[in-house]
């Protein structure tokens, strides 16, 4: 057996456990209801994609990593309640296999969920009356569906982020509370808490204002936010590359590390190599 | 061939990388192999080859640390001195059953044991293991409906998943009705007769007595009584073995009291 067919064996795993988890399906029911919600509610009004995405952005920086510690933190945590932790490490399967087999089948339910749950809402809003747009877009070539779907990638993205570091959660906790805590407690300091701190920064001057695009890189919801208005909504706003305060390139690699950095946690984490 | 792995410790690990060793006369060694948790110490400078195709039980008080030895032979942990070697040339050298096994709800005996086998890419069909350990009648009940003795059966199949020539068992009877103990004891005795080195951590010394080909007793970091179940009612003329470990655990802990009492007179020194 391939290094690579283990993972995909656990990615098996994971799959069939989300689909088989009750009480995840009703919350996953849940978030799906709320977005294609918000989009049906964005039906009527003017403005279009840019204004659906302006509606969807603040929901997002919330429900994301919601339903994203939802699906990830009891995997690794469970396995290891269990017993079946020390059990797996009796197979010939390394850390880094086991660890990315449960991301990735994590992540592709999570991503299943977002895709469908924002495909349904963009189309749903695509459907609208066609109120002309008279605020935010200059031009009303600019406002396509691209600017949705960028928008939407970009949820993937961050998504994406939000598990892995969910799964260090998971995999770092020795508890059942212990994980329960850290993961309201990585929601609130993901959506919330780290934003806060570089308000305070900026607040009382202690970051400039041309530091500002640098220092978003160290929360994932303003990296998110940031490659959201460059990205989807720069473009259909006509503004000029640099208008922006965030920077493509830093807001990326913020998100590119806080993958990375949930995922070797996690790895690092989940189970100690005998000498 | 065999795979170490541990520290060298002062008196050297001795390396059982030998080539012209075969899985079928591989064994299971404990070198010089010390462990503790801070302060205290579970295992100090202790010594164990286990034989192949023999059930080995580990008896000893609770808290003496026998889950800790049975995890460094498992390879889930390493020894802080000393080394352990355990055979090799398979996808799966060791199979470990934690003492109060759990499966992931949701599947069934034949998913969950799928999976494993799917890991080490075992091709046999899963209800054949079920069927070894008599579970064929629960192939496609769900793992969350069945009995702890199910479940510990499910553990034993899942051990022998990929062939390993070394199953570890932590206390898989306890709190089992007798009846069904007796059946575990039965299977286990039956997979260390198909070749493989069994160790069994247990409680169950009538159980032991009657199945085992060794047992080994564990008091304060040390194996203090150790071989064949009528060699040592012989050794010790206990009646029995419960009465034997129990002199064993009573002798040990007074050598460790006069250990620590100060000698006589010594209250001026």
């Amino acid at each position: 057996m391939s290094a690579v067919d283990r993972v995909f064996v656990v990615v098996d795993r994971e799959l069939r456990t989300l689909v088989r988890n009750r009480a995840l399906l009703v919350v996953a029911a849940a978030f799906f209801a709320v977005i294609v919600g918000l989009g049906a509610l964005s039906r009527d009004a003017a403005g279009g994609y840019v204004s659906l995405t302006y509606d969807l952005l603040l929901v997002v920086e919330v429900l994301v990593p919601t339903i994203a510690f939802a699906f990830v933190f009891r995997s690794i945590r469970g396995d290891d309640e269990r017993g079946e932790l020390d059990v797996i490490r009796t197979y010939p399967i390394s850390r880094l296999e086991y660890v990315l087999g449960v991301f990735l089948g994590r992540a592709l339910g999570l991503l299943v969920l977002v895709l469908a749950a924002f495909g349904v809402a963009g189309a749903l809003a695509s459907g609208s009356g066609g109120a002309p747009q008279t605020f935010l877009a200059t031009h009303d070539a600019g406002d396509t569906v691209l600017v949705f779907v960028r928008f939407v990638l970009l949820v993937a993205i961050y998504a994406l982020v939000v598990a892995a570091l969910a799964l260090a959660v998971s995999a770092a906790t020795r508890t059942n509370r212990g994980a329960l805590a850290a993961a309201v407690g990585g929601v609130v300091v993901i959506a919330i808490g780290l934003d806060l701190a570089l308000l305070t920064l900026v607040s009382s001057d202690v970051i400039g204002g041309n530091a500002i695009a640098l220092f978003e890189g160290l929360s994932p919801a303003s990296a998110f936010r940031g490659l959201v208005f460059e990205l989807a909504l720069g473009p259909a706003l006509a503004a000029e590359p640099g208008d922006g305060m965030a920077s493509p390139l830093v807001c990326s690699i913020s998100l590119l590390g806080w993958l990375a950095l949930g995922l070797g946690m996690a790895t690092v984490a989940v189970w100690q190599e005998s000498a | 061939m065999s795979t170490e792995d541990g520290v060298e410790g002062e008196s050297g690990g001795s390396a059982t990388d030998d080539a012209s060793s075969t899985p079928a006369e591989a064994t299971l060694s404990l070198r010089n192999a010390g462990f503790a948790f801070g302060q205290v110490t579970v295992l100090e400078n202790a010594t164990l080859d286990l034989e192949t195709g023999s059930l080995t039980a580990l008896v000893g008080p609770n808290g003496s640390g026998k889950t800790t030895v049975l995890e460094l032979l498992a390879g889930l942990r390493s020894p802080n001195s000393g080394s352990v070697s355990r055979p090799d040339g398979t996808a799966r050298s060791v199979a470990y059953l934690p003492q109060t096994p759990q499966f992931r709800s949701g599947f069934t005996a034949r998913e969950t044991l799928a999976f494993y086998m799917d890991l080490v890419g075992d091709d046999r069909s899963p209800t054949e293991l079920l069927d070894r350990v008599g579970l064929e009648g629960a192939t496609d009940r769900r793992v969350e409906a069945l009995s702890g003795g199910m479940t510990r059966l499910l553990g034993l199949a899942q051990a022998l998943v990929g062939d390993p020539p070394v199953v570890v068992l932590d206390e898989p009877t306890s709190g089992l009705d007798p009846d069904v103990a007796d059946h575990i004891f039965a299977t286990v005795e039956g997979i260390a007769r198909d070749g493989r080195t069994v160790v069994i951590a247990s409680h169950d010394l009538a159980a032991i007595e009657e199945t085992a080909d060794r047992v080994v007793t564990l008091v304060d970091g040390e194996f203090v009584l150790d071989g064949a179940p009528a060699d040592v009612l012989e050794s010790t003329g206990a009646p029995t073995l419960r009465a034997a470990f129990s002199d064993a655990v009573r002798d040990a802990e007074r050598a460790a009291v006069q250990l620590e009492a100060p000698p006589a007179g010594g209250e001026s020194s």
